[in-house]
This record gives structure tokens, sequence and C-alpha cells, in this order.
């Protein structure tokens, strides 16, 4: 079973002074256990589309299921990381009880210890739990946001450009942290960006959204042998033609 | 107040009370009611021996925090209401921003008329416009919010419950502490305010009547009490602020000490 489908999503939101189209006949699947990356320029709405996963925003029209039922709000089982780090943890919260948000009505005493400790070693934070984010460098926050969502186990992670505002080395270290987590957990990734070799490196499938309303215009299947390099996987003649053919298809619809 | 500025302020004030000394003490001030510091620290000492200012300084203090807890209960629980409910504060806003600018002293010759020359007048006087500075800190602090942090309580599935006290409060806590804090320092002045011209007792109704006995250096002293009395409210308050919320006043980026 398809753990996301999408089946004539059309979203159209109110903006000062009228309507606007966002999204429109937005149709795929995401199957269980694959890192789909979304790719596309500015305004083509990922973010909304992102949102409409995650059970935020309510298609206008359309159908969204997950794992089979139509959904009618934030769902068990998804994550989202948000890209904006410093505006979506608790900035008053240390980074241990900020991971411990979304588990500590469910966990208890030591259960709820150890699977904080669990998270941060996840992402490599497990020296910084007494922090507070704001004493945190950009791409550490970003973790500490990522080990809160894996600390509910998902098994889909919806991640909204997370990487977007990091530096280039923060950017790859964690990339490849992330696929590490992916092998480790098995959860499923929705991964939202608007960098091509990113969104090729991650990811299994990349679909690309374009157009005003945006739309998926194709999906390309990445055949690139895991685990990825950084280098030598960014040198293969197949990650160079998948970039070559998204940029076409995205430029072709802009 | 830091550590670092701790001495050079101490400096400063005693540099401003030595040049004081020197004007009276060469004759070139010369007003018949103003005395040197020396004598004022005379007139406090004995004062502080004989146990006299004591009953003034209770009734003073008292008034201040009894008036300042009504302000901030009464303040954060309508102002937590109105930031949260969009539809009560489409109502009440424009009362708000009515009775908010009207000066404290306004509420004095109303509250004299209510309750006559009492604690409750004093009480009063207090309350209302404490009152406004919480409310509204408080109401800006919740309203200010960010979306983020409201998508934050919804992909989480938090209960309304959870989302108010996890999120909506400690989030809005800086901006409420600082109404909280603003509305201390108000407290005290407008309890000596009161005290001069409507419940004769504690220290403002103190300093009249030492001016009135043409006894400048109790006078003085009098006054000299008050300050310290708002300093020490003012320090009690910044420390339970920290205590309250060590994550966010440790933060270098929030310039709690202007507020």
């Amino acid at each position: 079973m398809s753990l996301f489908e999408l089946d004539g999503v059309a979203l159209v939101l109110p903006v000062p002074g009228g309507l606007r189209n966002i999204l429109h006949n937005v149709s795929f699947r995401i199957a269980s256990g694959e890192i789909l990356t979304i790719c596309g320029v500015s305004g083509t709405g990922k973010t909304s589309l992102l949102r409409v996963l995650a059970g935020l925003t309510a298609p206008t029209r359309g159908r969204v299921m997950f794992r089979g039922t139509p959904i009618d709000g934030p769902q068990d089982g998804v994550a989202l990381v948000f890209q904006d780090y410093s505006n979506a943890l608790l900035q008053w919260r240390t980074v241990a009880r900020n991971v411990s948000l979304g588990i500590e009505r469910t966990l208890y005493g030591a259960a709820l210890n150890e699977r904080i400790a669990e998270s941060l070693r996840l992402v490599g934070l497990e020296n910084s739990a007494a922090d507070y984010p704001w004493q945190l460098s950009g791409g550490m926050q970003q973790r500490v946001q990522i080990a809160r969502a894996l600390a509910l186990r998902p098994s889909v992670l919806l991640m909204d450009e997370p990487f977007a505002a990091l530096d280039a080395m923060t950017k790859a270290s964690l990339q490849d942290e992330l696929l590490r987590v992916r092998a480790q957990t098995g959860a499923s990734i929705v991964f939202i960006t608007h960098d091509i070799e990113e969104a090729v490196y991650l990811g299994d499938r990349v679909a690309v959204l374009s157009g005003m309303p945006g739309t998926i215009a194709s999906t390309f299947d990445v055949d690139l042998p895991r685990p990825r390099d950084q280098i030598t996987t960014r040198e293969l003649p197949l990650f160079l033609q998948l970039r070559h053919q998204i940029h076409d298809a995205i430029g072709r619809h802009t | 107040m830091s550590r670092q500025s701790l001495l050079p302020g101490l400096g400063g004030i005693a540099i401003f009370l030595a040049i004081w000394e020197l004007l009276i003490a060469g004759g070139i001030f010369q007003f018949e009611y103003l005395p040197a510091p020396s004598r004022i620290a005379i007139g406090l000492i004995g004062m502080l021996r004989s146990g006299s200012a004591f009953v003034e300084i209770v009734h003073t203090l008292a008034a201040t925090i009894i008036g300042w807890l009504i302000a901030v209960v009464v303040g954060v629980t309508a102002g937590a209401v109105l930031g949260l409910f969009q539809t009560a504060r489409r109502y009440s806003l424009a009362s708000i921003e009515f009775l908010r600018p009207l000066p404290a002293v306004a509420f004095i010759p109303v509250a004299l008329l209510l309750f006559g020359f009492s604690l409750q007048t004093e009480l009063f006087v207090i309350v209302i416009p404490c009152l406004w500075l919480v409310l509204v800190n408080t109401m800006g602090g919740v309203t200010a919010v960010s979306q983020r942090l409201q998508d934050v309580t919804r992909v989480f599935r938090m209960s309304p419950i959870d989302a108010v006290s996890k999120v909506y409060i400690p989030a809005a806590a800086p901006a409420v502490l600082v109404g909280c804090r603003l509305s201390m320092t108000l407290a005290l002045v407008l309890a000596i305010v009161a005290e001069m011209v409507g419940n004769p007792e504690g220290l403002g109704y103190a300093v009249v009547r030492e001016a009135q006995a043409l006894q400048p250096e109790m006078m003085f002293g009098y006054i000299f009490i008050t300050g310290l009395l708002g300093v020490g409210l003012n320090s009690l308050i910044i420390g339970l602020s920290a205590l309250i919320l060590p994550g966010v006043f440790r933060q270098p980026s929030i310039e709690w000490e202007q507020a």
C-alpha cells in the first residue's frame, strides 16, 4: 500500500485582495520506505504541498490519503521538520527538553530519558543535551529539530527545505547524516528543496514541481548506488545526467 | 545591574553626595530647608534606631505588593484570554485603548469619591494603571506567538491545554514579565502618590507630614527609604524572572536590563 496517495489535489488560498491558486491537479504516490525529493523554484507551492501532506492545510479539491485513509489533520507517525529552526524550536527549553516535546505525554522517567538520549545520538548531539538552542550554531539547531522529529519514531519524515539556510559544508554533512539516519530507522522521507543536486543526491525519486499554480511536471527515478558519497556519487555520469534532465524539466515550465 | 556597573554606579552616587555636601558646607547653596547629606544620614539613623519608620515602610510595602499582585493576576488572566481569542479582543480593544492612556492620577478623585480616605482608595489608584500595563503586555506577548510555533503545537498533536501551557505561555513569558516588572515600579510610585493625597498612611504620607512639620532631614530620610524600596523591589522581580525562566533570561539577545 502507498504511504501517501494524492489524487487531483488543488489548493486555493486567500491572499490580500482575493484568492490565489497555489496547487493544481497534483497526483502522485509515495511508497513506504522511499525518499522522495520534491524540487522546484520559489512560488511553485512546494511548502504548501508539504503542509497538505502534513495535514496542516486542507486541500481545496482532491483527495489526500495516508495509509489508505483520507487525512483530516496532522497524523500519528508523521513528523515535520521546518526550514526556520530557530522559530520552530522552543528557545526556553534545553535541547533535551525540546526533543522530549512530542513524547513526554506518552513516555515517562527512564524510558523518556532513554528515547531522548537515543534521538540525540542519532544526530550526534549527545554532548549538547543541557544547552539551550540559542547557544548552538544553525547546523546544530537544525539537528535538534531533526532529533525532536526522530524521537517520535515516525514512519514518515516531512522536511521543508531543512538545509536551505545552512552553509555548504554544514549542508553536506547534514545530508549524509540524514541518509545514515534513514538507513538506521527505515523512515520514509519527503524532502522539499530548490537545490537540484541535493534532490538527486538524497532521493530515490525526484518529483519536479513547476508552474503557477504548481503541479507535478515529471518524476525521475534515481538509480544511484547507496551508500552515497559527497565526492564520488556526484561524479557519476548518471548523477550528472539526472541533474541535467531535472534542470531542463524545471526550466521548461518556468 | 551587572557586577561591573555596580562599583562605578556607587562611585557616581558618592561623587554626587560629596558635591551636595560641599555646596552646603561652603555656603554656596543657601536654602533654609535643604540639609546636607550628613545631616540627613544622622536623621535617617535616628529614625531607624527608634523604629519610627518601620510602620510606614510596612504599610507602603504591603500596599504596593498587594496592589501589584491584584493587577498581575487580573491582568495576566485577562491579557491571556484576549490574546488567545480574537473575538474577545475585537469587542474590548476599543475600551482598553480609551482607558489605557488616562493618567494614573486621574483616578485619585474617582477613588476618593468611591472609598474616601482609605486603603481601598490607595489600592484602587495602584491597581487600575498597573492592570493596563500587565494586560497589554500579556496580550501582545500571546498574539505575537509565531505562526511557526502554532504549527509546532499542531504537528505534535498537542491538546489545547498543552499547547497553551507548554508553548503559548512560555513564548509570551518575556513580554508578560516585562509588564509585571514595569508595573511593580509603577505600583510603588502610585502608592506614594495615593498616600500623599488619598490615604494618610505609609511613606508617602510621612514625606508630606515631615515637610509640613518643617523637618527636612526626616523628609529626605523617608524619600531615601522610598528609593531603596524601589531598587529592592526591582531587583527582587528581576531575580524572580530569572528563576522562573532560566532559558530565556540568560539569552544575551534579550535586552532585559533596559525594559
